[in-house]
């Protein structure tokens, strides 16, 4: 731990760079998390209980009881068509639209694009989610829009979220931004930059105080 | 897969080509490559010409192989091939594709989307596969390289 003067609050010297193992693993169960991850990542798509086991990579008996759970909570719908019985996220539950979000920002995206990152985060300054995926509203297609600010190459980036591309079923769009270039497109009030940073954003890598440090 | 698989989806058609045709392609290319370095060009656009020079190398490799990739998903079977023409490794190809998408999503909506360091990692990517499909086509058919 360390003390900052500046804002006079106790911080954690491990930054969420080394917290990989994700905000969702302490929150749900590894069951309960991989059915939300799907169901609520896409919410427009219904699943029937093999593709969510297959994808999950969890037992079927297991998804079975959590679906039975989850169903009769109503956090999630399920609904008989023909021989089929199919599961999608419920919009009518009263927290629907958090646990979207939550979601997204922890198991949906943001774990995964956050754990993918580790190899090159000692030299990233600040990473964050921004765009429509973070504004809330998204659309199941929303692309992940990812800023990374950093002594790292886009070459390098793209090799190390090929794989998350593919586990998010999203595509992923990383902007990569050297410091100083960040720095000195700021200064000369660059457009798109000051709008992103005004907009929402969730960070993977660093926290707006990071991102300050780095603008002043 | 190989081409011929791709030819039979419907995703390229045959193609005779001639050492013309491969000259006038990487003459364009290299049009490309010389005017991305004119100094004062936004990132954006930059990386839009850089790229336009990478897709008509790729474009020479296919046509020296005897396809041409049909207009439906043209860009991204073109690049998809070079797996298939020079051989190229998955993440030569992964990148390129990213490059891709970096410039459909650039543009009237979204200008500024695209750093000085990206533009300029386009432009050495284009250069080093320039080369690259030049050493190939040497190699495997040096008689599309006769000037």
């Amino acid at each position: 731990m360390q003390i900052v003067a500046k804002r006079g609050t106790i911080v954690s010297n491990m930054s969420t760079i080394f917290k990989t193992d994700s905000l969702s693993a302490t929150l749900f169960g590894k069951t309960r998390r991989a059915v939300l991850a799907l169901l609520y990542s896409h919410v427009e798509e219904p699943f029937y209980l093999r593709q969510i086991a297959r994808t999950a990579g969890v037992g079927l008996g297991a998804v079975q009881r959590e679906l039975k759970k989850l169903s009769e909570a109503g956090i999630i719908r399920r609904t008989v068509r023909g021989r089929q019985v199919y599961y999608q996220a419920n919009p009518e539950c009263p927290v629907y639209s958090e646990l979207k979000s939550l979601v997204v920002k922890t198991v949906g995206v943001g774990d995964v694009l956050r754990a993918a990152l580790v190899p090159l985060a000692d030299r990233i300054n600040v990473a964050f989610l921004f765009g429509s995926l973070v504004r809330g509203g998204e659309r199941s297609s929303s692309d992940a829009d990812v800023m990374i600010v950093g002594d790292v190459t886009f070459a390098e980036v793209v090799s190390v979220l090929g794989r998350a591309q593919e586990t998010v079923r999203r595509e992923i769009n990383p902007l990569v931004y050297p410091p100083e270039e960040f720095r000195f497109k700021l200064e000369a009030d660059h457009h798109f930059l000051k709008k992103t940073l005004e907009g929402s954003k969730f960070f993977l890598i660093g926290d707006e105080y990071e991102l300050a440090k780095l603008v002043e | 897969m190989s081409l011929q698989n791709w030819l039979n989806n419907g995703w390229l058609t045959e193609h005779r080509t001639s050492s013309q045709e491969i000259t006038a392609l990487l003459a364009v290319a290299d049009r490309d490559l010389a005017d991305c370095k004119t100094s004062g060009l936004s990132p954006d656009w930059q990386l839009n010409i850089a790229y336009n020079a990478a897709l008509q190398t790729a474009t020479a490799a296919l046509a020296a192989s005897g396809y041409r990739a049909v207009r439906d998903a043209h860009h991204y079977r073109v690049i998809q091939s070079l797996a298939h023409t020079i051989k190229a490794d998955a993440g030569l190809i992964a990148l390129f594709d990213q490059f891709r998408k970096k410039r459909n999503i650039s543009g009237y909506d979204h200008a500024g989307m695209i750093s000085d360091q990206e533009a300029k990692e386009m432009v050495n990517f284009a250069n080093r596969l320039r080369q690259e499909v030049e050493e190939w086509l040497r190699e495997n058919h040096p008689d599309l390289m006769e000037e």
